[in-house]
């Protein structure tokens, strides 16, 4: 990782009273990385995206994107980020060209760049048959796909989405991951967070993985298995003979699956 | 056996339901807001059994009454509040919001009866079946007491009158919460709702206006009226009894029979309605079809002449979310209708306020439209819900997003004040030109006062609020406090820069003194203003997480 990176992070921690979320992570993310952020539930995924897009203070720690101190520059950072967070930001009560027009706005395009791109998202994400349907009323895919139709209409140079996959169907995830795969080809930095491990095996080159607030693995996914291989296993995810691991068994062997439910619920048959 | 097993499960079932709502219960004790709200909720079940025992006492007493007059016919009198109260409260206590309580129960294996029963048990323990039983119950001792003979006959019409009640009550409300299911629905309804509500106010007013010209119209309508009811619930319930206190006891049953046959009306269609759903009906907004499939042309955002593109992208939303929300824009229109009814109710009789001052019918109207828009100003960010994200993650100043909401309130101020002039001028004539410039020189200055207070507020007291719904949306009580100290101060300046001004008999000494207050007010506002960044930032969390709520 010689070139600067794009994220880099040093320290971040985050409390809640007394349960620490996350926990002295160091990240750190090259220009042009698809980067998968990958965690259990409760790991504290959530919380560092919401501190490395400004939505949430960190307790102690430093964030930097593209060389920029986000705690000193946040608007300076934010003009050139755009973000699809858990809850997808939208407002519910315009509709999705007028939604796309004033998110282009709020980033500074002018009023004719505006409309010109909204009307290319509208077309590429399929949302253009319904000019009067409000936001509220569309399908959580719909939704999804306009969040980050707006996350990109300012051409940011880094996106971070938040589960941007998750209660998505096949057609609607097929769209988004074309588009995320553009912005890669045209040198932009992707950083997300997924449950579909699948999804993030085969459009992530870099992984890291955080566990109970803790980063316990950071790295392309050879890295990733070569040192979870280098480790002695304990029979369970192993790949057959001749395999590679896949980005599954290196996340159960990295976190520590449970083989409770192996043992348990003989009933289930 | 099998059909035993299907009993026990049956049985079983309605058995978890009841321990899920003790569950429900419990739990919501263990934070002290659910504390705070079992307490509240404690004082008005204790307000509405008061309410509950006197209307009880006055029941019986009027039942008494008309027995041992030989009037039994105006029972119905008795029996159509008690009709009219059970059957709006519930309607007007869920106040158009979404009730996804029962639905939730078809993803288990419940047969149809029991989904049933559920349903109807739902509604029977709440405000107005109780109180509308108590009422009943009074009812039926005071017939006792009157007529011990009728006691039997009395109590069998009575308790099939209240399960006709809690039959068209589950029915309304089950269509209701079809119709409710759905957005725009519910956004009608609401409408319809707020004018039913105004619909309400005019009816005194417009009693006195037109009540002395068309008496004989009147007495025309009062016959029809009477002759109508008999053959709605109150009406038959009435006769039933009625008729059998008279001895005519062929045609007592014949209302009872017509009465229970209304009731077999209303559960059928009542079942027609929880089929539907048993069968998994799909109410989903997806659902709802949709309104255009035309393509329309891109038309580029607003453009506000000396304002930065991100004011004016703000102020656009907020028109466009305001424009889509009819029971917004109807509370908006208050002021104008509280004119209306001033000019044609009481306060239009010789000697009122009004008729003896119409010049502050213009300063009325103005102090009116600023308290009804404080409804906005004082939680700037509770229609954006998880909007709130976006703003945060946008490259824009919060000054900039909350002058440009400010904007938008001013705006609005500015147009109703343009239609009160007009409604002033054609209700009770132009308002002298003296009081009126007082009266927008104390806009200036209550206007900034209320902008500056409903911008802290909005970021330090946020509660999430739907446009489309209208009801169970109150503002956090820290705000109705602080609401309610700033309209004291600012009227109480008000109010004295009028006495100023009157005492010395020179009108625009009232405008000097307002411009002077203005100056202080707007500095206090410029400087709100420039603290809301770090405000916003400092508060950032509170924000997010109680505007993104679910």
């Amino acid at each position: 990782m010689d070139a600067a990176p794009t994220i880099s992070t040093q320290g971040l921690t985050r409390r809640f009273g007394e349960l620490v979320a996350v926990d002295d992570v160091n990240l750190r993310v090259a220009p042009g990385q698809f980067f998968g952020f990958l965690g259990p539930n409760g790991a504290g995924k959530s919380t560092t995206i919401k501190m490395l897009t400004g939505l949430l203070a960190p307790t102690a720690g430093r964030i930097e994107i593209l060389g920029v101190d986000l705690a000193n520059n946040p608007v300076e950072v934010k003009r050139q980020i755009g973000v699809v967070p858990e809850g997808m930001a939208l407002f519910g009560r315009l509709t999705g060209a007028e939604f796309l027009n004033f998110a282009g706005r709020m980033y500074g395009l002018e009023r004719g760049t505006a409309a010109k791109r909204t009307a290319e998202l509208l077309d590429l994400t399929q949302l253009a048959d319904q000019p009067k349907k409000l936001v509220a009323d569309y399908s959580h895919g719909m939704q999804k796909k306009l969040a980050l139709a707006a996350a990109v209409i300012h051409g940011p140079k880094v996106l971070f989405l938040d589960e941007p996959f998750e209660g998505v169907d096949a057609i609607a995830s097929g769209t988004l991951k074309s588009m995320l795969q553009r912005m890669i080809a045209r040198g932009a930095t992707i950083f997300l967070t997924s449950h579909v491990l699948e999804i993030v095996e085969r459009l992530c080159s870099h992984v890291a993985i955080i566990h109970q607030g803790r980063l316990v693995a950071q790295g392309s996914l050879e890295e990733l298995r070569a040192g979870v291989e280098a480790q002695p296993s304990d029979g369970r995810s192993q790949p057959s003979s001749g395999e590679k691991l896949t980005l599954e068994q290196i996340f159960l062997r990295t976190v520590g699956g449970s083989s409770r439910s192996e043992q348990e619920l003989s009933w289930l048959g | 056996m099998s059909e035993l097993n299907l009993t026990v499960h049956a049985r079983g079932q309605l058995a978890a339901i009841a321990d899920l709502r003790w569950r429900l219960f419990i739990n919501s004790l263990r934070t002290t807001r659910g504390k705070l709200e079992f307490l509240s909720r404690g004082l008005v079940s204790l307000a509405f059994l008061l309410g509950g025992l006197g209307g009880c006492f006055a029941m019986a007493a009027g039942a008494f009454y008309f027995l041992s007059a030989g009037k039994p016919d105006l029972l119905a009198l008795l029996l159509w509040p008690v009709f009219f109260f059970w059957q709006v409260f519930p309607v007007m206590a869920t106040a158009f919001t979404n009730n996804p309580d029962s639905s939730d129960l078809l993803r288990f294996p419940l047969s149809y009866r029991s989904y049933f029963l559920v349903r109807l048990a739902y509604g029977s323990f709440d405000i107005a079946p109780a109180l509308g039983s108590m009422w009943l119950a009074g009812i039926f001792l005071g017939i006792g007491f009157a007529r011990p003979t009728l006691l039997l006959w009395a109590g069998l019409v009575l308790l099939a009158f209240a399960l006709v009640n809690l039959l068209i009550m589950q029915m309304v409300f089950a269509w209701v919460e079809r119709w409710l299911a759905r957005r725009r629905t519910r956004e009608i309804l609401g409408v319809l709702f707020i004018l039913l509500m105004l619909s309400l106010q005019l009816i005194g007013p417009l009693m006195e206006h037109f009540g002395r010209r068309s008496r004989p119209e009147m007495t025309r309508w009062i016959e029809l009226l009477r002759t109508t009811q008999a053959l709605f619930p109150p009406g038959l319930a009435a006769d039933a009894i009625a008729q059998a206190a008279r001895s005519h006891f062929m045609v007592s049953f014949s209302s009872f029979l017509l009465l229970c046959a209304l009731g077999t009306t209303i559960g059928y269609f009542l079942h027609v309605r929880l089929g539907a759903q048993y069968r998994g009906e799909n109410l989903s907004e997806v659902a709802a079809p949709s309104a255009s499939i035309e393509r329309q042309p891109l038309r580029p955002g607003w453009n506000l002449p000396g304002l930065p593109p991100s004011v004016a992208a703000v102020f656009e939303k907020e028109i466009r979310y305001l424009a889509r929300s009819g029971p917004m824009l109807l509370t908006l229109i208050m002021p104008i209708f509280m004119l209306v009814i001033f000019r044609l109710g009481p306060m239009s009789r010789q000697g009122s306020f009004f008729a003896r001052a119409p010049n502050m019918a213009f300063p009325a109207a103005a102090g009116y439209a600023l308290l009804i828009l404080t409804n906005l100003v004082y939680n700037n960010f509770g229609g954006d819900a998880t909007g709130i994200q976006f703003f945060y993650a946008s490259p824009v100043r919060f000054s900039q997003i909350i002058l440009a909401k400010n904007l938008t309130h001013a705006t609005i101020l500015v147009l109703e004040m343009a239609l009160a002039w007009v409604a002033v001028t054609y209700l009770y004539g132009p308002p002298a030109p003296g009081i009126a410039l007082a009266t927008l020189a104390g806009l200036l200055f209550a206007a900034p006062v209320n902008l500056a207070a409903g911008n802290l507020l909005s970021i330090y007291s946020p509660k999430k609020l739907d446009y489309s719904t209208f009801g169970r949306q109150r503002a956090s009580q820290t705000t109705v406090l602080v609401s309610l100290l700033v309209q004291i101060i600012v009227v109480s300046l008000g109010v004295t820069a009028f006495l100023v001004a009157r005492s010395y008999g020179r009108s625009w000494m009232a405008s000097a003194i307002f411009l002077a207050l203005a100056a202080i007010s707007v500095t206090a506002y410029v400087t709100v203003l420039k603290k809301m960044d770090r405000i916003a930032e400092q508060r950032r969390e509170t924000l997010i997480s109680e505007l993104c709520r679910t």
